[in-house]
């Protein structure tokens, strides 16, 4: 496909374009040679299109696009993660705001970026459609008129009719009326010219829809881009960590965070519940294969929809890559955890905490990070901080570890704290960081006491100084969930299909042109006899254009049969070498 | 995404139309959010990527007047005493909905303002709180660190919520409704309530109803 979008620039085109972008330049004479015009606004607008429209600024853009996406992959994305992002930054004080200024955290939508699409995007525009019109055009006007020498063309044939059982020769407008007749039912449309003189001739042409097809490509690509747009403007993404039992409603207070598209309102947010009922995992079992054993094979999470106040309740299965849709709004299945069930009991015997406590798994045995924070603890605040091991095992080095991530043996190892946590200023806090600096231990690893070990053999631990006790109660399963709304991905996918619909036809379909020309002349036996003439001409690169010439010859053989048919191979021959030639000569133009 | 993946040097041998579709699948990569106007507080939130667990809010307020108002909002909830209302019972008098949790902060500093409000209110505004994630035992910690005199409903099950976000939606982590005494919404804070403000909201409707 690489040479046929070549097709449309055809001689006059580049020579015309040459003619324009000339006074740009000006360097093809010397200053003292001519006087270079001045162009006035107009005239820098349209040479400020011409250039925007030119191959040469589209694979410059290119290019840039492509060297403007590789802070993309080297620094953290605020799209993919964001905390990845503040880390950056409090990590590197000095280059970190910098960077943030030039907006290399937001690569795919800072200013610059979008500057070098967009100019892209004007330049697509600007070339295609004019094409568009271009063919619109050459659609409705007739096929072009018959070379004087068809012998030039990269294709050239000649046969001669009659002679067969003293057939009389075919007039030539006959034979051009049958030759037009045969073309078109092969697909081409056809005009035959000249008539009534000694030299009638068809014109033919076929593969129109190719251009089609590649302007259909383009514009459809455009639509994807427009959906795109749409989808990030009109679009939302947030995320929700659900525990069993718990129901989220999809109203902004719901979300735990929420990105909201350029132009979106959170009044829009249409008000649906979904709550978990259960949550089950499935990991590998098959003792036979070690590797695998205990990889995650299924998530499925059972929950119940409510479509909206009022309304009656549904039962749906949540799994990876199978969202539940609500009226557009897909909640995805994109992680899960253990929670464990904790009660907290503070220094005056009060219970300050009860309920799950949501831990961030760090590896593929489930070995969860678990940070819980008990601010109405009396007399003092406690914090505590520590991993949940779904199957605790002791490891040969004799510290505990996760041998599985599947619930056989839950097992928590905390490290407990009181003092002031802070949440009291107002000041929001990351939930799964528990700020030790300001709070005095009471437990940990280090300390001499060591570390609180709750599991269902021992599930309660008094806390030392009589700051209150810990109970370890059950372990529930949480999901984590990213509730996705895109308006424009109705849009991108028929864009996509447009677009590779119209990149088939581009690449499928030939544009050829054929002009048949008959004559009267003597045979070499001195009797009348008609010439048929016949030569090709692919736009773009063509290798089966020869094929089809010999197509060609064979349809006319057999339809003028009857009448007896010589091909004038010698001719061909004859011809060949000066072909080569004109084909070299040509290339350079048509590329 | 896309764009990184076309680090494609384009050569003599690219012809116009290949170029353009790469350079059209190129910025398919990206988003347009770079064309829109300066980021607004939310994307300001999710681009923080600071953990915080919820959706806080800059303490807007809205007030409707009286002849702006919508329906009488409906729901029923269960406080965590285990009594059921529904706001049908709660016509008659202003009524002040906080929809909180224990573990955040900005909660955590508008309670003793909210307290002081029940009792200043007492008798003309009603007082609710609607608890979003906590268990029992922990609401009641808070309520007693606090000394929060008005009880809450317990919505885990986010009934109360879904019925509410069909009227004026609670947008942020605390938020405060206010109700009038045929239970339209008659304003609403979203993020940290300011006491002087939430005073002149309960004073403004509590005449209304006298």
């Amino acid at each position: 496909m690489s040479a046929t979008g070549d097709a449309e620039n055809t001689p006059e085109d580049t020579t015309s374009r040459n003619a324009r972008s000339a006074p740009s330049g000006g360097s093809g004479q010397g200053p003292g040679d001519v006087e270079v015009p001045v162009l006035g606004p107009v005239g820098m607008a349209r040479w400020a299109w011409t250039q925007l429209t030119k191959m040469n600024t589209a694979l410059f853009l290119l290019l840039l696009l492509a060297v403007a996406a590789v802070p993309g992959s080297i620094f953290p994305q605020r799209i993919q993660d964001p905390a990845r992002v503040s880390d950056y930054i409090d990590n590197n004080p000095t280059l970190g705001p910098w960077l943030d200024r030039l907006q290399l955290f937001d690569v795919f939508s800072s200013a610059w970026f979008s500057a070098i699409y967009i100019l892209l995007f004007v330049s697509l525009v600007g070339c295609v459609l004019p094409r568009a019109g271009k063919h619109w055009r050459a659609w409705r006007a007739e096929p072009p008129r018959t070379p004087r020498r068809l012998e030039r063309l990269p294709e050239h044939r000649s046969l001669t009719l009659g002679g067969c059982d003293s057939a009389a020769a075919p007039a030539p407008d006959e034979v051009v009326a049958e030759a037009a007749r045969l073309l078109k039912r092969r697909g081409y449309r056809v005009a035959v010219r000249e008539t009534g003189t000694a030299a009638p001739s068809v014109a033919a042409e076929r593969g129109m829809w190719k251009e089609v097809g590649n302007v259909v490509f383009h514009l459809a690509l455009l639509g994807v881009l427009i959906s795109v747009a749409v989808g990030s403007l009109f679009g939302y993404k947030g995320q929700k960590i659900l525990v069993e039992d718990e129901s989220f409603v999809n109203t902004l207070i719901g979300y735990d965070s929420f990105t909201p598209g350029t132009n979106y309102n959170p009044d829009w947010l249409p008000p649906f519940s979904l709550r978990l009922d259960d949550f089950s995992s499935e990991f590998y079992r098959d003792t036979t294969n070690p590797r695998n054993y205990g990889a995650p094979i299924d998530f499925t999470a059972e929950v119940t929809i409510e479509d909206a106040p009022g309304a009656a309740p549904r039962q749906e299965t949540l799994k990876v890559n199978a969202p539940v849709n609500v009226d557009g709004v897909k909640s995805y299945l994109v992680g899960n955890g253990y929670a464990p069930v904790i009660r907290v009991t503070d220094g005056n015997g009060e219970v300050a905490f009860e309920g799950p406590v949501v831990t961030i798994p760090v590896d593929g045995v489930y070995t969860s990070n678990l940070t819980l924070k008990v601010p109405d603890a009396r007399p003092d605040q406690l914090g505590f901080t520590g991993l949940l091991l779904p199957t605790a095992v002791t490891g040969p080095d004799g510290m505990p570890r996760s041998g599985d991530p599947g619930l056989a043996n839950p097992r928590l190892i905390l490290s407990s704290y009181y003092g002031d946590l802070g949440l009291d200023t107002g000041k929001p806090q990351n939930v799964y960081v528990l700020d030790v600096a300001p709070l005095t231990e009471l437990n940990s690893m280090m300390s001499d006491n060591g570390a609180i070990t709750l599991d269902a053999a021992n599930p309660v631990h008094e806390l030392p100084e009589g700051k209150g006790t810990i109970e370890f109660l059950d372990v529930k399963r949480y999901v984590g969930l990213d509730i996705v709304y895109d308006p424009g991905r109705t849009g991108a996918f028929i864009s996509f299909v447009a677009a590779f619909a119209g990149l088939l036809m581009s690449m499928f379909i030939s544009r050829r042109r054929v002009w048949v020309r008959a004559t009267t002349d003597l045979d070499d036996q001195g009797r009348p006899a008609t010439v048929v003439e016949y030569g090709l001409l692919a736009r773009g690169e063509d290798p089966r254009l020869r094929t089809e010439a010999e197509s060609l010859g064979e349809l006319f053989t057999t339809h003028w049969k009857a009448i007896g048919v010589r091909d004038d191979a010698g001719d061909r021959t004859e011809s060949a070498p000066e072909k080569t030639t004109d084909r070299a000569r040509r290339g350079p133009t048509t590329n | 995404m896309f764009a990184t993946s076309r680090l494609i040097l384009p050569t003599a041998t690219l012809s116009r139309r290949r170029v353009l579709s790469l350079t059209a699948l190129g910025a398919l990569g990206a988003s347009l959010t770079g064309c829109g106007a300066e980021e607004d507080s939310l994307a300001q939130q999710a681009n923080a990527g600071d953990g915080k667990g919820y959706i806080g809010g800059d303490g807007t307020v809205s007030a409707y007047a009286p002849d702006q108002r919508g329906e009488p909002v409906q729901f029923t909830g269960t406080f965590f005493d285990a009594t059921q209302a529904s706001a049908a019972d709660l016509r008659g008098t202003p009524v002040l909905l906080n929809f909180w949790y224990a573990g955040c902060a900005p909660c955590r500093v508008e309670a003793p303002d909210l307290k002081e409000l029940a009792q200043r209110f007492a008798g003309q505004v009603t007082f609710y709180g609607v608890n979003l994630r906590d268990e029992r035992a922990t609401a009641q910690a808070f309520e007693r660190t606090f000394e929060i005199p008005y009880p809450s409903f317990e919505d885990k099950d986010g009934d109360v919520l879904m019925a509410l976000s069909a009227y004026v939606p609670p947008q942020a982590v605390p938020t405060t409704l206010v109700l009038d005494a045929q239970g339209r919404v008659a304003a609403r804070i979203l993020g940290l309530a300011d006491r002087s403000i939430l005073e002149t909201l309960l004073a403004d409707v509590a005449a209304e109803t006298a």
